[in-house]
């Protein structure tokens, strides 16, 4: 399986100016990465690491004051390598939704309030394929039946709707045309745990029916334990670890990612978990070097001054650390 | 619940409140216009006949008989509650009494007379100022950063300040005085026929009319639908679907203007409904056969069962007009039926 999509060095910062005072918030800073067809990339990281901005980057559904200073983004499109600056509106809104989609959050009010579910399906379909409202209905009512979801959704608007049901007929309307490359960003957060179960379930069978690939976002590790093949952990717009699922939760290597895992609870220990100390640094000015240093417990001097780079520990394992680096060029020695 | 069932809660929990709160309105406004003459300081009746007969003289019969229907209208004849039942019995009979400028026409005939001019002049003018203000302010909305958007912006936000009497005299000394394409005066010419002159002259005797009013409801409208629009466009729902490509026709359509009709409907009802005072100044000022035109010469001449039958029509007029959007609130938006 080949690659489709990737990122190139990628810095996107919200750069604005208000009364002559210019701001630049450097949200996504140096990503590189490589997604594979038919996977489940899980990006992981907490609130203001610069996520959500990586997706919308990522689908190529930015505006200003958001802005791409450097780097690219590269899709892999039937055999053809495009990249995203290079299209024209045309060719992007094409893309969507038959290619690209894109899943919100659970709590956002995405479906039209006075619009019919199917009506809202129709519009969707219909922005990409020429079909009669007649076919779009039955085209939609199809793939509710095979998601399991109640029929009867369908006649419904969405205030008559519990959350749950909300999100998952999102979800059944970001992908109803079975886009190749979904992007989800916190689908599950919102919804209780009963109900995020019934999400996740739904994510996987959407992904497996037509071996789609996911790019699942969210803080919340449980859902990519559930998920994802492969997790990237994401610290203040930099990558700091990418590794298999597994491996990320076995054995994480970058002390920002051992902590994270270490915060989770278990059910064979009783013994309380220790948070973070500190907190994320604002990404307006990011601490010099490793941007993790005034947080760890390991730094040496080098943190502070040198960003350390993405360097592969062990096959298809990466992480960014200069403690890690030197415990290997020992071992090696 | 089954069909019938919700549908009889509909009609319990919600259509009969608003017909009942329909009934109570236009029963406190017939009831205020039964007593406000009552407790003026000074006797209308005798206000009245002394005012009439002191620059002109006047047919002693007629006075006498103005002198008997004013009593009765005015509760001065009998007990309280006895006129108020009388008041009420020849309101609905449809008696308004006469007129006193033009005594012994009946009230009901010269608003008769003026109603289907007003109504046709105001039932275009307003709905085609709603609908082209509701379109042009929403795509202004919806596109406000492109060129024509914020030019066309700009030329409202000029125009709706600008009284629309103003308005109307600008065009009457343009096109009736100086470039006499249209009429100055009147509601139409020839004998009323269906036929294409008469018709014809309908439409060029309203136009100017028409066209300050639509001028005046148009900017009034574009600012509210350009306010509610840009709004809307922050919404999830819109951002989503712009994501997802939906054609922006679609979106302006189905998505912005659907969202924001709840007040314009509303305003729309309501001003349907005020129409029955006429369009006072415009018709005024164009000699427009219409009910304004009756309402400014009734009140320069005190002519109170003119004056009180238009306050009533317009009493009955906006409290249906708020009562078809009461009903009509489910079908622009359905979570109203859940409250």
């Amino acid at each position: 399986m080949g690659t489709i999509i990737e990122a190139n060095n990628l810095r996107a910062y919200y750069i604005t100016k208000a009364y002559g005072v210019e701001r630049t918030v450097k949200a996504v800073d140096g990503i590189t990465l490589r997604i594979q067809e038919g996977e489940v990339y899980g990006i992981a990281g907490e609130s203001g690491c610069g996520k959500s901005t990586l997706l919308r980057v990522l689908l190529n559904a930015y505006n200003p004051p958001l802005t791409v200073v450097d780097g690219e983004v590269v899709y892999h499109l039937d055999g053809e390598r495009v990249s995203a600056a290079d299209m024209n509106e045309e060719r992007q809104r094409d893309l969507r939704w038959r290619t690209l989609s894109y899943i919100p959050q659970g709590s956002m009010h995405v479906l039209n309030p006075v619009r019919r579910i199917r009506d809202s399906f129709h519009d969707f379909i219909s922005a990409h394929r020429d079909v009669s409202k007649a076919e779009s209905f039955a085209l939609t009512a199809k793939y509710l039946r095979d998601l399991g979801l109640p029929e009867k959704v369908l006649a419904s608007y969405p205030h008559q709707l519990s959350g749950g049901m909300r999100q998952r007929v999102t979800i059944a309307l970001a992908t109803i045309l079975w886009p190749k490359l979904i992007f989800a960003d916190e689908p599950t957060t919102a919804l209780d745990v009963v109900v995020q179960r019934g999400v996740i379930q739904m994510l996987k069978d959407v992904q497996q029916k037509e071996g789609s690939t996911l790019i699942l976002i969210t803080h919340d590790i449980g859902v990519h334990a559930n998920l994802a093949d492969r997790i990237a952990i994401l610290y203040a717009g930099k990558l700091v670890e990418e590794a298999a699922t597994q491996t990320i939760l076995e054995s994480p290597r970058h002390p920002y990612t051992r902590f994270l895992i270490e915060s989770l609870p278990s059910l064979d220990s009783r013994e309380e978990r220790l948070s973070i100390p500190g907190r994320p640094p604002a990404l307006d000015r990011p601490p010099s070097g490793c941007r993790f240093h005034e947080r760890c417990p390991l730094a040496k001097d080098i943190c502070k001054t040198i960003e350390p780079a993405l360097i592969e520990i062990a096959p298809r394992h990466f992480t960014a650390c200069h403690v890690v680096e030197e415990e290997l060029s020992h071992a090696s020695a | 619940m089954g069909a019938k069932g919700s549908t009889m809660q509909l009609l319990k929990s919600y259509i009969l409140p608003r017909v009942a709160q329909w009934a109570v309105v236009i029963f406190i406004g017939v009831t205020l216009t039964f007593l406000i003459p009552r407790f003026s300081p000074v006797n209308p009746v005798d206000d009245m006949i002394g005012r009439m007969t002191a620059f002109q003289t006047i047919d002693p019969q007629a006075v006498v008989a103005m002198r008997a229907t004013m009593e009765d209208l005015y509760g001065l004849d009998g007990s309280l509650l006895e006129q108020y039942s009388n008041f009420w019995g020849r309101l609905l009979q449809g008696d308004l009494g006469p007129s006193f400028q033009n005594f012994p026409t009946p009230v009901n005939e010269i608003i008769a007379a003026g109603l289907p001019w007003t109504v046709g002049l105001l039932t275009t003018t307003i709905i085609l100022g709603w609908l082209l203000g509701i379109f042009a302010g929403s795509l202004v909305g919806y596109n406000q950063h492109r060129r024509w958007a914020q030019t066309l912006e700009r030329i409202v936000i000029v125009v709706y300040p600008t009284p629309y009497l103003i308005i109307a005299l600008v065009l009457l000394v343009i096109f009736a005085f100086y470039w006499p394409v249209f009429p100055m005066t009147g509601g139409a010419q020839g004998t009323p026929a269906l036929t294409w002159a008469y018709i014809s002259s309908i439409l060029r005797f309203g136009f100017l009319p028409g066209i300050s009013l639509v001028i005046g409801g148009f900017a009034f409208r574009f600012i509210i639908a350009k306010a509610l629009s840009t709004t809307e466009i922050a919404s999830d729902y819109v951002q989503y679907a712009e994501l997802a490509a939906v054609p922006k026709r679609r979106i302006v359509m189905s998505y912005v203007i659907r969202n924001t009709m709840l007040p314009h409907v509303n305003d729309l009802a309501l001003s349907l409904g005020s129409m029955f005072e006429g369009a006072l100044i415009v018709e005024a000022m164009f000699g427009y056969p219409g009910l304004g035109s009756k309402l400014f010469t009734a009140i320069s001449n005190a002519d109170y069962n003119i004056i009180m039958g238009i306050v009533l029509l317009s009493i009955v007029g906006i409290a249906t007009g708020s009562l078809i959007v009461d009903l009509l609130y489910p079908v622009f938006d359905p979570r109203v039926r859940l409250r």
